[in-house]
């Protein structure tokens, strides 16, 4: 448990000061933080996973002071997870408690989940932010390339617990 | 019942959702200063849209008798007003003062949406930034004072009824500005209250209000409307005035915003002194 609010508070410390400082392009707004959403334990209840979800963006938004957008996203974040994760074969893993993970999931099951749910999120905060007057230029570059380094970063912290729990 | 318990409780993550989304939507839309002013826009938009077609379908019924009202009556009161000053440059008008500067400008506007039946009254009329409307402009109809430009889109305006609680204007009454308070207390339709006016002044039933010097909205002496009953308190020293508006806001259809060439300078000239 302890190791689990020391890995929350990492995450979200390393979207918060490192991420969100991040000068690379104008393009490049990467949401990292969401791994700890997609990889919610299966057993938890979908109320909890959307109270989760809820406090989560509530907490991305004290921080960037945006109030709203990420817990709006967030929680879509976590419905669009629970449907997605419905058409997959995880009561097993369920009932062990076991997280949403390459190894609990398989690899092209989670890559998929992964790829849906992080560009969904992006393309959603890009959109938010911007209503009213949408560039499709600039959403369509910001959203693809940040959600490919988001994935990347995910794909490393996956390798990480891999290596650590194999 | 329990069938109603039981399918909240099946279905309680979705309501939640539901609530949880309408919250988000609610901070987003208030609390992000763009957003907010995208939804704004976007719903005077709509319902600026809306009740303009109502308000066209409504107008067309109408269209002769109110244009042979309207000409009649805009004819009437600033020829009446203002003798030497009324100058017709295609759809606007200019009321210059005495040394020939142009000091108030007139458009006319077509009232879009308007209510009468609340505390705060607001009507939506169909001219906007494009024709040189903005904040604080005054709007009159062609019997009197009919409110305050309150915001503007490109298109529309939205402007703030005399019958609003906020509105507030500086009564003239027989020759005599009076520094009191002129408010709509919602106790009757098309009737203000005028408080603080000393017993020893002269009025009578019938007396004309109307706008004075004190205002950099309106012209002088554009009727604000009549005195219909004077309340005398025993204990107090003060006339209760009740003021019937010179406008009826119930059958408002056409107005003309008022701009004063001037405003910001001579607001300057005040804000210093």
């Amino acid at each position: 448990m302890i190791n689990q609010i020391i890995y929350w508070v990492l995450v979200i410390g390393f979207q918060v000061l490192v991420l969100n400082h991040l000068d690379l392009s104008s393009y490049i707004y990467p949401q990292v933080f969401v791994t700890l959403l997609l990889t919610l334990p299966l057993h938890l209840k979908k109320t909890y996973q959307l109270l989760i979800g809820f406090g989560l963006g509530l907490v991305m938004d004290l921080f960037i002071y945006s109030p709203g957008i990420h817990m709006s996203a967030c929680l879509w974040f976590v419905v669009i997870r629970m449907l997605i994760l419905n058409r997959q074969d995880l009561k097993e893993h369920a009932n062990n408690k076991l997280e949403y993970s390459i190894r609990t999931a398989g690899f092209t099951p989670f890559i998929y989940t992964t790829l849906i749910l992080i560009i969904f999120y992006h393309f959603y905060i890009l959109w938010i932010e911007g209503i009213g007057n949408i560039n499709i230029e600039y959403i369509t570059k910001t959203g693809l390339s940040s959600s490919l380094l988001s994935l990347t970063i995910i794909g490393v912290f996956q390798a990480l617990k891999l290596n650590k729990y194999p | 019942m329990q069938r109603l318990i039981a399918f909240i409780e099946y279905n309680f993550h979705i309501i939640l959702f539901v609530i949880l989304q309408t919250i988000c939507g609610f901070l987003v839309f208030s609390l992000n200063p763009y957003q907010q002013a995208i939804f704004s826009k976007a719903s005077l938009g709509v319902t600026s849209t809306i009740n303009k077609l109502s308000s066209d379908v409504y107008s067309y019924l109408n269209l002769k008798s109110q244009n042979t009202l309207l000409q009649n009556q805009i004819s009437k009161q600033f020829k009446e007003s203002f003798p030497q000053s009324l100058h017709y440059l295609n759809d606007t008008f200019s009321i210059v003062d005495t040394s020939m500067h142009h000091l108030f400008d007139a458009i006319p506007a077509h009232v879009v949406f308007n209510t009468a039946h609340k505390v705060n009254n607001v009507f939506i009329i169909n001219k906007g930034l494009d024709h040189g409307i903005k904040k604080n402009m005054g709007v009159i109809s062609s019997q009197g004072i009919a409110g305050v430009v309150l915001s503007s889109n490109q298109n529309y305006s939205a402007v703030m009824s005399l019958l609003n609680t906020n509105m507030k204007i500086t009564p003239h009454i027989n020759g005599q500005e009076y520094f009191t308070e002129m408010i709509w207390d919602n106790s009757k339709f098309n009737c203000l209250t005028i408080n603080g006016v000393n017993k020893l002044e002269q009025i009578n039933l019938g007396d004309v209000v109307s706008t004075g010097n004190s205002s950099l909205l309106f012209p002088k002496g554009i009727p604000i409307g009549h005195i219909s009953k004077i309340n005398d308190t025993p204990k107090s020293q003060y006339f209760e005035l009740k003021l019937e508006t010179a406008t009826n806001f119930r059958n408002l259809e056409y107005v003309f915003v008022i701009i004063n060439n001037e405003y910001l300078g001579l607001n300057d000239l005040l804000l210093n002194d």
